[in-house]
């Protein structure tokens, strides 16, 4: 027995002062977190840039360049506090087509204008002809200013279809060179995009956005956001309904969200309640894989090498695999005992709040140690097995990468488990041996109710399989190691385990 | 060194040894002792069954049928460290360094740590390694490696040291040096088992050896006693032109051919080289005929290939 330790100690000792175990034990778990939370921080960064200048066709009449002007400085800002959007209105200034057209309508315009004011005057005329009963040819008065009324009301009419009719020609042309001069804008990196406001665009609220950078494509859900805000705005005048009651009305709701566990409530938290068990997934997989993956590379090593026949002569093949065995597994504890003492630091040190990892009690903690020395177990003698039977290092690294690949499966179905941590697809799949382990780890914290049957299902499933695995592994161990440079038949392995 | 545990002087008996892989005999019938102060010489060519005999002695593989006993103890209950093994597939962990490899072997073999120091130490400055203890063992050359692995094997100074092709790979310098050692082993009442392929360091160190093929033994006994059965019918023949009627004989073997000269073993150990001659044409082109003393190397080729039904 003497000899169990020595080897424990001998394994633990080598792995524990190797570089692989502190890349293990902190850079890769610093990778998953990084890897795992990147895109929330992706998604939540605004970085800091300088002000976009934004180019308006604006075909709608209503003056949307202004409004979204004021909405977008009330909402973005740089760090200076300047507005981050500036919006210029596309205009045609230096088209002397469009200007001779400009010329002309504001010349009908004028004519629209003076024409209207006579109509005004004359009705106001009338207005006070009608009210004085007491004037002299009231009647005369009265006829003639209304024959002169219907006469500019026809003319005026007349003036306000053709200045229509002229402002329909004009939008069409400048809708058209509206958009080649934004476009050459565009080309020539003056604006960062422009965008085009049809002449039905405060009903059917279909409007176009142009950009020359894909980047700029990513920031339409804000404009998109001010521009809703603006339509219904307008949409709101037109139907005359008061703004600020609606505003009231519309006022989004805020919800706290808290959690019943165990007769106490706490407050549930996305990112500390879903990313934290997830995280504790990661943990138990490098755990797992750390003290595995160096059973199998001692197993291939010593096998690699031929050191292990020279090891054999002194020691029992059952002893060396347990000393192998119990010296990584301690070394998984140490790796665990460190995540701890980095968490308790952590908090100590106030960066992380206490009831952001209220999961962490002393039980889960006990479980999570639990289904490591269980899973180290079956991955162990899963690992010992291949190592065994593969013929080269590269044929044991391909079953390595396929060990692997089914642990971490439970992380890749997190979503699944996070919408129903009791839901009877996920309670079969924790069934599963080899991926009981991950799944529990990550179910335990997010379930609202006890999982105790399935943990205990789990683990004994776990216990038999581990037990099973690892008799299967050192009986191929004990006869087929010394096997070098080929795969043992199918026969000669089921000769070797067929009495463990 | 001094040898320990050793309470009587029967020495290892190997008696009936079989071992089968599948239908296939590894290890066929093989028994043998050796005495306390013996060295033990296991000839053959690959797959003959030397390792296989070797992995049995040191409990790596269990035989079929045989027993072994050390000392009249039955293998079963001797304690590994009884035994030093230095494997033929040589190899160390190559990130440890090159104290603490050896001392992680002598625990294994019940050695307290401050003792297995203090003798790896001893054997390194032997060896002229002493400079090299705390140099990581991929650092060093193969050579080097290997002495290191020689010393894992035997610092526990167990009383029986089984060593498969311990030469192989030393140069000139260190084979002298492992010769010295297993001299001294010998003087120390230690039984030495070895397997090589060196014919001449085997009939230089070795006391007894076993001439192995196919798991079988085809000869045994001391060098001295094995080259004698083949003496008187070995010949040495020197003609002016070829004798190819004398390679047609089928009751000789040819050992050697070189310029009109021929070494051969008579098959049925024939003495009367007369009635080897009257079979040949061209009698009177034979310039001399010696009888000489074959070396093991010959003997060890006739004999496999008598085995082997190859001419």
């Amino acid at each position: 027995m003497k000899n169990l330790w020595r080897i424990a100690g001998w394994e633990f000792r080598n792995r524990f002062r190797s570089r692989s175990f502190y890349f293990n034990t902190f850079v890769s778990p610093l990778l998953f977190t990084v890897l795992l939370t990147l895109p929330i921080f992706i998604f939540r960064y605004e970085p800091e840039i300088s002000a976009r200048l934004i180019g308006v066709i604006d075909l709608s009449g209503k003056n949307m360049s202004n409004s979204l002007q004021t909405d977008l400085n009330q909402f973005y800002r740089l760090k200076n506090q300047n507005p981050e959007y500036m919006i210029m209105k596309v205009n045609l200034n230096n088209n002397p087509f469009y200007s001779q057209l400009q010329a002309e309508y504001d010349e009908i315009r004028k004519a629209r204008d003076s024409i209207t004011t006579l109509f005004e005057a004359i009705r106001h005329e009338r207005t006070s002809y009608y009210q004085q009963t007491a004037i002299p040819n009231r009647e005369f008065l009265m006829q003639s200013s209304y024959e002169k009324l219907q006469s500019t009301r026809e003319e005026k009419e007349l003036i306000e279809v053709e200045l229509e009719r002229f402002r329909a020609n004009m939008d069409s042309v400048y809708g058209t060179d509206a958009r080649q001069t934004a476009d050459s804008l565009l080309m020539a990196r003056v604006l960062d995009a422009y965008l085009v406001f049809p002449p039905s665009f405060v009903n059917s609220g279909d409007m176009e956005y142009h950009s020359h950078k894909s980047a700029a494509f990513l920031e339409t859900t804000r404009l998109e956001k001010i521009l809703q805000n603006i339509i219904i705005d307008r949409r709101m005048a037109n139907d005359n309904i008061e703004r600020i009651k609606i505003r009231r009305w519309l006022k989004p709701i805020n919800i706290r969200r808290y959690q019943l566990e165990a007769g106490t409530t706490r407050e549930w938290n996305f990112y500390a309640q879903f990313y934290g068990p997830l995280i504790a997934v990661f943990l138990l997989f490098i755990a797992i894989f750390t003290s595995g993956g160096y059973l199998f590379s001692s197993v291939l090593l010593e096998k690699s090498n031929k050191i292990l026949e020279q090891l054999l002569s002194s020691t029992r093949s059952g002893i060396l695999l347990a000393g192998k065995f119990i010296g990584f597994g301690c070394l998984g504890l140490v790796q665990i005992l460190l995540w701890l003492i980095l968490l308790f630091l952590v908090q100590y040190s106030g960066y992380l709040p206490a009831d952001q990892v209220s999961y962490l009690t002393l039980n889960n903690l006990a479980l999570f140690i639990l289904y490591f020395v269980l899973g180290y177990l079956l991955f162990g003698g899963f690992f010992i097995l291949l190592g065994t039977i593969s013929p080269t290092v590269y044929d044991a690294q391909q079953y390595n990468q396929s060990l692997r690949t089914i642990a971490i499966m439970p992380a890749l179905l997190s979503l699944l488990v996070f919408s129903n941590p009791e839901g009877q697809l996920i309670s079969i799949l924790s069934y599963i041996p080899p991926l009981s382990p991950s799944f529990m780890i990550m179910r335990i914290p997010l379930s609202p109710q006890s999982l105790s049957s399935d943990i205990i299902i789990t683990i004994a499933l776990l216990l038999v399989s581990g037990i099973i695995i690892m008799l299967l592994a050192a009986s191929s161990f004990k006869n087929l190691v010394l096997l070098q440079g080929r795969k043992p038949t199918l026969s000669e392995w089921w000769n070797a385990v067929k009495f463990f | 060194m001094q040898t320990e545990k050793v309470t009587t002087e029967n020495g290892l008996i190997a008696e009936n040894l079989c071992k089968n892989y599948g239908s296939e005999a590894t290890v066929d019938n093989i028994s043998f002792r050796v005495k306390p102060g013996q060295i033990l010489g296991l000839l053959g060519p690959n797959g003959s069954g030397k390792t296989t005999i070797m992995r049995i002695l040191v409990k790596i593989l269990q035989p079929d049928s045989g027993s072994v006993t050390l000392n009249e103890v039955p293998l079963e209950q001797i304690p590994a460290n009884q035994f030093g093994y230095l494997p033929e597939e040589r190899g160390l962990y190559p990130r440890a360094r090159v104290l603490e490899s050896l001392v992680y072997f002598g625990t294994l073999n019940q050695m307290p740590a401050r003792k297995a120091q203090v003798e790896a130490i001893r054997f390194l400055d032997r060896l002229g390694l002493v400079e090299f203890t705390e140099a990581r063992i991929n650092q060093l050359s193969r050579g080097m490696q290997q002495k290191i692995q020689l010393v894992a094997s035997f610092l526990h100074n167990p009383p029986v040291v089984v060593l498969d092709e311990p030469f192989s790979g030393m140069d000139a310098i260190n084979m002298v040096v492992l010769e010295e050692l297993l001299a001294e082993f010998r003087s120390n009442g230690k039984m030495v088992i070895l397997a090589t392929h060196q014919m001449d360091r085997a009939e230089k160190l070795c006391d007894d050896l076993i001439m192995m093929n196919q798991g079988r033994v085809l000869i045994e006994g001391a060098p001295a006693e094995i080259k004698k059965q083949f003496r008187e019918s070995a010949f040495y023949i020197e003609a002016d032109e070829p004798l190819p009627a004398l390679k047609s004989l089928k009751n000789i073997e040819i050992l050697e051919e070189n310029n009109n000269a021929y070494k051969f073993i008579s098959k049925n150990q024939t003495r009367d080289i007369s009635l080897i001659l009257s079979q040949i044409d061209k009698r009177e082109r034979i310039r001399k005929v010696e009888v000489f003393e074959p070396s093991l190397h010959d003997i060890f080729i006739r004999l496999i290939r008598q085995n082997s039904g190859v001419k």
